[in-house]
Order: structure tokens, then C-alpha cells, then sequence
């Protein structure tokens, strides 16, 4: 720590930010009136560089990362590729953002800010900060819409077509996905159960189980098709085959966690087989099932996906994207994703808070408390 | 000793025949994997038909996930084969693409149904399931069914669309009442596992004046205004088409060519001759110029089905057919 109170990264980031903005200013002298916020954000950019010798609050940061992001986006035109000192503003504006972010982060640690609310801004202000260079880029340097769509058009797109997205989701996620998995899964748990009674069936089943769970979707997938038709049920039928084994190999794993010592305990309790696995194996378990449902939640939406490339009626996302690319409606493509994303979020996260109140007691989630 | 001299002399010689002067490259993007519906193209350059007229031309063979329009606009081609509906539509949203030459005269699209399933003509269509290619191959099955006034939304008395497989999978199966084929691909198939016109109601949309164009040459507006790349489009047509018409009068060498280039190993002779035959019946070999009835005709029904929503203005360009009369 220096007297600015800075770590070493952040000295780099501060004089990076600072003299970017000396050489924007400098640039863009001529030309200044043209864009005023510009001209505003390099002046101040300049004046930051006083930070060496008086201390400068965080939030200053934060709000020269957001002037540059607003210059920036109201300097865009169509067809017009940006002048230089525009690119020098979003190499600085980026230094700032990167600079908020970890002034935010060590007050945080040091307790000088509540880490409720503040920890939620920092992932925020690197997702706007990823989105403004994205469409800076991409307009800034007139990349035809064919090849990256600004993330404008794409909002556009997916305001405009939700009637669409909507359907898509539908059969996709609920209609396939959901069936499927809870198919696979279940079929899963019980056959892990089973295995775990029989030795006949560990033997039998388990490299059998390996071998399957290594074979390729893009392989599955038509032959499911050709099986159970074009609608929903030959993508169901995918995400079981994709469910089914991370299941049973977790499962079967998590039945062997409890202990021998509790095992006998359990024993000397005089329990059954059934109570046993109810009250000891099966909670002891739990962390690993938990795991493959993790696992599984997203495996469920990516073979859903691809299941639909080899034939659908024409709904769903998978459909969409491999169709919208043929029509080059690249943005619908995007849009299509970002549900594809928010959905399996979403999912794997409803999982995580599942999984958070039936493991209680495990370390992991405890965090160490007693 | 002998050895290197031998190899300095040989590599000097090969250094002697090569031309002085550099040839054109171009890179032409096919629509669809290496099989006969090319066959000009393989032809021309198998025979060397490019190399005489100076050109170093690299063929990309296409397939179900390459959309060329994409490939042109990021500068993955010089010229692409493509459908002029896919075209126009990409032309729309930002790809300009322009027709300079139309080897294909006549749609080979079909739509083929089974007799048991009843359908006798296109009002026998609503409430059955129908197969379509799409990836740009749509266009014309909506535009010939919006020409018909038949519901494609899933609405009551509407058809049932679905995403066909490239092959006749669909109606053997069962899963749809009506397929989409080529007359000189998946037809053949159709062919072959017992179906014909005794079995089958066929719909081929040249006749029913549906076709929408199809196999054309197009490249990106800006480079028809660079007079050097004009001169070597203008060469690549005139060896395309010489290909044409060597692979037309000769279709088993010309069969035995596309197998031969096939690198995925895919294409077998047997069908690559059936495909040379039913080709030669939709290319016209001696004239490469967009025929601009037939230009006007697709627009309109473009138009009409809102898959375009302006009319392209200099969507094709006679210069370079032009340039061969």
C-alpha cells in the first residue's frame, strides 16, 4: 500500500486509466466540441491522476467507467467506423470499471463496505462492462451483423419475438426437458439402489453404464428420432439417455459414503435393510446425487438442443438455431441462446437452493460452522 | 552427389514450367456436400477447364449445417451456389449478394406422397404432416403454399410442417404424409425402395409453376466494381459452363469425377449417374444468364410471402453473361 492507499494492480490500473485518458485528451483536441461527454470523460480521466497525491473516493471510479460507457455508446453511428481516441476511451473506461471493481472488492475485505449489496454490484458492473465492449466493438467497427450482432439488435430481437422464444421454450424445455430428466434421474437412483443390493448387477451394469454414458449425443439423437418420431419424445428419450448414467454413477458412489463404523451402528440398532438406506445411506448419499442432478440439469438442456437439429416439427430451440442460421437471422440465434441460458441458470440454480436445504448438515454448505 | 544435382535440376525444371505470371485464385462455396448437382464445377476443374482460362479455383463441398451466405459474408468465398430465395433473403438482411449467372434453368423440388394417405391434390393437404427441408430450402414450399391459401401455423384446417431429414426416412416411417425430394437425389432413393409414379402423388413444383429459382452463382456487390474480378468471374463462368457441357454429354466419367473428388468417400457411381441424368434435364449447358421472367416471377412470390419485404434493386447483374455472348 502506497499513500493513495492502493495496491500495486491497482496503481497499474489507475495510471493506465489516467494516462489513456492524457493521450484521448490530447487526440481529440481538435475535434473536441464534436463530442462534448467525450471530451468530458478525458479531462477527467487526466484529473484522476491527482490520485497520487490526494485520495480519491471509489465511487469516482465507478462513475468515470459509466461516463465512458455513456460517451461511447451515444459516439456510435451506423456505418461509421470510430476514430482512434474512441478506442483509446474504451481501453480506459474498461481500466476504470477494472479499477471500481477491485477498490470494491479490498473495502469489502477490509469492512469499510456491507458486503450485502456491494458483492452484488461487482459481477453487475463486469456483465454491463463485458455488453458495453461488445457493442462498442461490434458497431464501432461495423462487423457485419451476419457474423456478431450487437447486443442491441439482439435485445430488439428478443423483445420483438417473445411470442416466438416463448414457444420454443415450451418445447424445448418444458415438453422435453423436464420429462427427460426427471426420467433419467429417477431411473437413475433406482437402478443405483438396485446395483447396490446385487453384486450380479454392480458387475453387469457398471461398465455397461460407462460405455453408454461415453457415447456421443450426435450419435443418439437421430436413431432417437427414428425411434420415437420427430415431436418431444424422441428428445425426452435423448435427455434420459444423457441423465441416466451420471445418475447411476453418483448414486452408486454416494451409497458406499456412509461409514462402516455407522454402518454397524445402524446394525447394532437391529435396523432393516429399508431403514438403513432411509436414515443412514441414502442422507449420506445426498451430496453426490445432488452432484449428478447439478451435472444433469445442464446435460438435459444441451441434449434437448441438439436432439432437435436431426428433425422437430418446427418449434423449439434447437430448431431455431440451427434454422435461424441458414436464414442468417443471427440475432434471433442469439436471443434463442440467451433463453437457453437463463433457463439452464435458472435450473441449476433452483437445484443449488434444493440441494442447500436437504444438505444442511453437510461441511460444504455449513461453511464450517458447527 | 548425382542424387542432388538430379534434384536441383528437376526442381529448376518444375520452377521453368510453372506460368510467369500469377493465376487468379478463386473459392467457390457449393451448397451442398460433392455429388452431381456440381458436376460442372468438378468437372471444370478435374479437366483442367479453370487452369486454361488462368484460374486457381478451390471448391468447398457445403452440407446440412454450412450456410454459404454466411460463409461469402465472412470472406470464406469468392462466389457461392446458392438458392435465390436463400439469396434474396440474405441480400435483406445485410449480405449483398448478386446473382451473375443461372446454369440452373428448372427446379428439380418435388413433393412426393404415398397414394394410401388419399392426397390427390394440394386441397387434399389440410390436416396432414408434411416434410420440408429448411436452412434456406423453405422458401418455396411456403411460398407455393401461401399461393394455395393453406395455413402452415398449426391453425385448424392447416398442415402440419416438419423439419425433414435429408433423406425419405419421414415417409417410409410413417411421420410425415408427404416428403420433399430432389428429382435427382432423394427421388432416386424413393426409386429404389419401391415407391414410383404408380404409388406415389407427386408435386413438382417446375410444373405447377412454383419453382422458385435454384442453383446460382452469386458474389458480393462490391467486388462486380473491381474490372479484375469481373474478368475472372466472367472466366469462371465460361469453364463452369464448358464443365456443364462436358459432364452432360459424357455423365459417366462425369459420375466417375464427383466420386473421385468426394473426400468424405460418401458418393457412390451408381447414384452420382443417376444424378448426372436428371440434372442434365434442369441445367441449360449453353446459357449461363439469369432468365429475368423467371427472376421476376420468384420475386413476386417472395414478395408475396413477406420472405423478402422490399423489391432487390440490382440484385443480379447480366455483366458478366453478358460478357460471354
Amino acid at each position: 500500500m502506497n499513500r493513495a492507499g492502493l495496491s500495486r494492480l491497482q496503481m497499474v490500473l489507475a495510471l493506465a486509466a489516467g494516462l489513456t485518458g492524457l493521450v484521448g485528451l490530447v487526440l481529440s483536441l481538435p475535434s473536441l466540441g464534436a463530442a462534448p461527454l467525450l471530451a468530458l470523460f478525458f479531462a477527467l480521466s487526466t484529473v484522476s491522476l491527482a490520485r497520487f497525491v490526494l485520495p480519491l473516493t471509489v465511487w469516482l471510479d465507478g462513475a468515470l467507467a459509466v461516463l465512458a460507457a455513456i460517451a461511447l455508446l451515444a459516439g456510435l453511428t451506423t456505418g461509421v467506423t470510430l476514430p482512434g481516441h474512441h478506442w483509446l476511451a474504451l481501453l480506459a473506461g474498461w481500466a476504470f470499471a477494472w479499477l471500481f471493481v477491485e477498490r470494491l472488492a479490498a473495502a469489502i475485505r477490509a469492512g469499510s463496505l456491507p458486503e450485502t449489496g456491494t458483492s452484488l454490484l461487482i459481477p453487475t458492473v463486469f456483465g454491463l462492462a463485458l455488453l458495453v465492449i461488445w457493442e462498442v466493438v461490434t458497431r464501432g467497427a461495423n462487423v457485419p451483423p451476419v457474423i456478431l450482432p450487437p447486443p442491441s439488435a439482439i435485445g430488439a430481437r428478443f423483445v420483438t419475438e417473445i411470442p416466438i422464444l416463448w414457444a420454443d421454450f415450451v418445447q424445448t424445455f418444458v415438453k422435453s426437458v423436464l420429462p427427460g430428466y426427471a426420467i433419467g434421474c429417477l431411473a437413475g437412483l433406482g437402478v443405483a439402489i438396485l446395483v447396490d443390493r446385487s453384486p450380479f448387477l454392480k458387475a453387469g451394469i457398471m461398465p455397461i453404464g460407462n460405455f453408454m454414458s461415453a457415447l456421443p449425443i450426435i450419435g443418439i439423437a437421430p436413431i432417437m428420432v427414428m425411434w420415437f418420431g420427430f415431436d418431444w419424445q424422441s428428445k425426452a428419450a435423448v435427455v434420459v439417455a444423457m441423465t441416466f448414467f451420471p445418475m447411476l454413477v453418483n448414486t452408486v458412489a454416494g451409497l458406499n459414503a456412509a461409514s462402516a463404523i455407522e454402518r454397524d451402528l445402524m446394525a447394532t440398532y437391529a435396523a432393516s435393510y429399508r431403514q438403513t438406506l432411509l436414515k443412514l445411506r441414502l442422507p449420506a448419499a445426498a451430496p453426490f446425487i445432488f452432484n449428478a442432478l447439478k451435472i444433469n440439469s445442464t446435460l438435459a438442456l444441451i441434449g434437448a438442443i441438439v436432439a432437435e437439429f436431426f428433425g422437430t416439427p418446427v418449434v423449439g430451440m434447437g430448431f431455431r438455431i440451427s434454422t435461424g442460421v441458414g436464414r442468417l437471422a443471427i440475432d434471433l440465434v442469439w436471443a434463442e441462446i440467451a433463453v437457453a441460458a437463463i433457463a439452464g441458470s435458472a435450473f441449476y440454480g433452483v437445484i443449488a437452493l434444493i440441494e442447500r436445504g436437504v444438505t444442511f448438515w453437510h461441511p460444504s454448505v455449513r461453511g464450517g460452522r458447527a | 552427389m548425382n542424387k542432388l544435382i538430379g534434384g536441383l535440376l528437376v526442381s529448376a525444371l518444375a520452377l521453368a514450367a510453372t506460368p510467369a505470371f500469377a493465376q487468379d485464385a478463386l473459392t467457390l462455396q457449393l451448397k451442398w456436400v460433392t455429388q452431381a448437382q456440381f458436376a460442372g464445377y468438378l468437372v471444370a476443374e478435374s479437366k483442367g477447364f479453370y487452369d486454361a482460362e488462368n484460374l486457381d479455383v478451390t471448391i468447398l463441398p457445403g452440407g446440412p449445417n454450412i450456410a454459404p451466405e454466411q460463409v461469402i459474408a465472412g470472406g470464406g468465398a469468392d462466389i457461392i451456389v446458392t438458392w435465390m430465395a436463400a439469396g434474396m433473403a440474405a441480400r435483406e438482411t445485410g449480405v449483398p449478394l448478386v446473382n451473375i449467372a443461372q446454369p440452373f434453368k428448372r427446379s428439380g423440388l418435388m413433393m412426393i406422397c404415398p397414394t394410401e394417405t388419399g392426397i390427390k391434390t394440394a386441397a387434399d393437404f389440410p390436416g396432414h404432416t408434411l416434410g420440408v427441408w429448411f436452412f434456406g430450402n423453405e422458401y418455396p414450399f411456403f411460398a407455393w403454399m401461401n399461393k394455395e391459401g393453406i395455413a402452415t401455423d398449426g391453425s385448424e384446417g392447416g398442415v402440419t410442417v416438419l423439419q425433414q431429414s435429408f433423406d425419405i426416412q419421414p415417409m417410409i416411417q410413417g411421420q410425415a404424409d408427404c416428403i420433399s425430394v430432389m428429382t435427382y437425389n432423394e427421388y432416386g432413393q424413393a426409386l429404389d425402395a419401391g415407391y414410383g409414379p404408380d404409388n406415389l402423388t407427386i408435386f413438382n413444383y417446375s410444373e405447377m409453376g412454383n419453382d422458385l429459382l435454384e442453383d446460382g452463382l452469386y458474389v458480393m456487390e462490391d467486388t462486380l466494381a473491381d474490372p479484375a474480378k469481373v474478368d475472372a468471374y466472367t472466366r469462371f463462368v465460361k469453364a463452369s459452363m464448358q464443365g456443364w457441357a462436358y459432364a452432360l454429354e459424357n455423365p459417366e466419367e462425369a459420375a466417375q469425377i464427383v466420386v473421385d473428388m468426394d473426400e468424405t468417400g460418401a458418393a457412390t457411381l451408381e447414384h452420382q449417374l443417376y444424378m448426372t441424368g436428371e440434372v442434365s434435364k434442369l441445367v441449360d449447358a449453353t446459357d449461363p444468364a439469369l432468365d429475368t421472367a423467371t427472376y421476376e416471377r420468384t420475386v413476386k412470390a417472395l414478395l408475396d410471402q413477406k420472405i423478402i419485404k422490399a423489391q432487390p434493386e440490382g440484385a443480379y447483374s447480366t455483366v458478366v453473361t453478358d460478357a460471354l455472348k
